[in-house]
């Protein structure tokens, strides 16, 4: 069992246990996850690696509720997940489709809180508002998203998902259609609403470095059928700096290590 | 230049064809008493407006128009919706779809009169049942093209099923729906023309048909230039309501 924490009196979150996942083609099927076992400690920021086509997308749609898995369970503060469940929040790594066209920047955010009985309809304007302010977007609320750029766009996902204030953030590989420099700027402003707020995020990316500057824990996966290959806390400094913290000595070590085995798995199952 | 460029060049082809027609027939080129000048058509036209015939022509058709078509929009949205949602629903409903779709429309009068009668029952009912498919196929086109993304999403904010439905699944489909709803409203004026035709004394329908059986050649023509004028403002209304709730596509 894979453990990843950062004090030892923390409680799990989430933890997984045995997930598998498994497709059937007809009268093929394919293993896309083996048997993962992984505890998520409150607080933590804990991103997945791998190889592409190593079922990490399928694993957080599993913890989200969203896929069935074949084995396995998940436990959502010690309860069974068999659908989303309440204080979970998925953030696609398709924004320009998550983000519901037809609605405005405020009311995309209001999206998961508008229809709540216990929060009013000024309560809930004001929520959003905060949360739009919170990622720098107040001046757009009424903007449909297709007059946003990317990086806006997915700020508005994040708000989204904000504003319901969830335990767990669960991110889909969320800034990889956004160019670099947004890309950065988007890094930063999950760490600082993360710090602010004291959410958990779990969070899917194909990009070491990316993994490597957010975290507080990075696990590398096996190419398909994946399993856990490689676990690693973190242990840098938060605030983190995209400057400073890149290139400091740590961070490089961190890189090297994960990157080398995240390569070796993608090129033995290349050839 | 600009004019070529410009829908105003559309707007004076039709002018320069009236025109055409205007002279022809005052040079007595074409004599015939089938074919009236415009300009007496014009003002038989302004007179059947002012005296009030016309509006009473066009008040019994726009009311079975309104309620075929309302209750088209109604049935289909919400059969089209079963089916894209439901596979039961389609698997159910999609061979008897395909089965009455290509009934031409004016095939069922007579069968609708035997049920129905030669009533305002009859008509309203042809039109609904001319106008349902184009609202129920594109509605179900609509529905069953929305993206897994949009649906995830609805799940994870853990809306309810009527939740996303109303506030994912409808406004996702909703220009589909509106493209059948526009391609119904052209149909329904066509069918209740007809059924007007076959079985009626009120209408635009029957006013165009008894203008010609009793020679009033220019009552016909008057007729057949409010359909004409009737079809386009339905149309550009339309296309304005369409474009208000569509408006969040424009950049």
């Amino acid at each position: 069992m894979h453990r990843v924490s950062n004090t030892v009196l923390a409680a799990p979150v989430i933890a997984l246990r045995g997930v598998g996942k498994t497709y059937h083609f007809g009268n093929q099927s394919t293993e896309a996850i083996d048997g993962i076992d992984l505890t998520i400690e409150r607080g933590s920021f804990v991103s997945i690696i791998g190889p592409s086509g190593s079922g990490k997308s399928t694993l957080l749609q599993i913890v989200a509720g969203l896929l069935e898995p074949s084995g396995g369970e998940i436990l959502f503060h010690g309860r069974p997940v068999t659908g989303p469940p309440p204080g979970m929040i998925y953030v696609f790594q398709q924004y320009e489709k998550s983000i519901l066209p037809w609605r405005t920047v405020a009311h995309n955010v209001a999206l998961g809180i508008e229809d709540r009985p216990d929060i009013s309809r000024a309560e809930c304007r004001d929520r959003c508002a905060r949360y739009l302010e919170l990622v720098g977007l107040a001046g757009v609320a009424d903007r449909y998203p297709r007059q946003l750029s990317g990086g806006m766009q997915q700020r508005v996902a994040i708000a989204r998902a904000l504003v319901c204030e969830p335990d767990v953030l669960l991110m889909d590989e969320p800034f990889s259609a956004v160019d670099a420099l947004t890309r950065a700027a988007l890094q930063d402003l999950l760490l600082e609403v993360r710090e602010r707020l004291g959410i958990t995020v779990l969070f899917v990316t194909h990009d070491v470095d990316e993994a490597v500057y957010l975290s507080t824990h990075v696990v590398a996966l096996t190419r398909a059928p994946a399993r856990i290959d490689n676990s690693v806390a973190i242990e840098l400094p938060y605030p983190r700096d995209q400057i400073t913290t890149r290139e400091s000595e740590p961070f490089i070590a961190y890189r090297h290590r994960l990157l080398s085995r995240v390569l070796a798995q993608q090129s033995s199952g290349a050839a | 230049m600009k004019l070529l460029r410009s829908r105003l060049l559309g707007v004076i082809l039709i002018i320069a064809l009236l025109g055409l027609w205007e002279i022809v027939t005052d040079t007595k080129l074409v004599h015939s008493p089938s074919l009236p000048p415009v300009s007496a058509i014009l003002v038989d036209w302004v007179r059947l407006l002012i005296n009030g015939t016309l509006i009473a022509q066009l008040g019994p058709s726009l009311e079975r128009i309104a309620f075929g078509y309302v209750a088209a929009v109604l049935v289909g949205v919400t059969i089209g919706l079963a089916m894209g949602y439901y596979r039961v629903a389609y698997n159910l409903l999609e061979p008897l779809t395909e089965l009455l779709r290509p009934i031409p429309s004016p095939a069922y009068i007579p069968l609708a009169i035997i049920f129905l009668g030669l009533g305002d029952e009859m008509k309203i009912f042809v039109v609904f049942f001319a106008c349902i498919f184009p609202i129920l196929l594109n509605t179900y086109s609509g529905v069953s093209a929305i993206d897994p993304v949009q649906l995830n999403t609805a799940r994870t904010f853990r809306l309810t099923r009527a939740q996303t439905v109303r506030k994912i699944v409808l406004p996702a489909a909703l220009p589909s729906i509106l493209t059948g709803m526009r391609i119904s409203v052209g149909l329904a004026l066509i069918v209740v023309v007809i059924a007007e035709m076959v079985a009626s004394n009120t209408g635009i329908g029957a006013f165009i048909l008894n203008a010609q059986r009793f020679f009033n050649v220019t009552d016909m023509y008057a007729g057949i230039f409010t359909l004409a004028l009737l079809g386009y403002a339905l149309n550009a209304l339309f296309l304005r309501a369409e474009a208000h709730l569509l408006r969040y596509r424009a950049r």
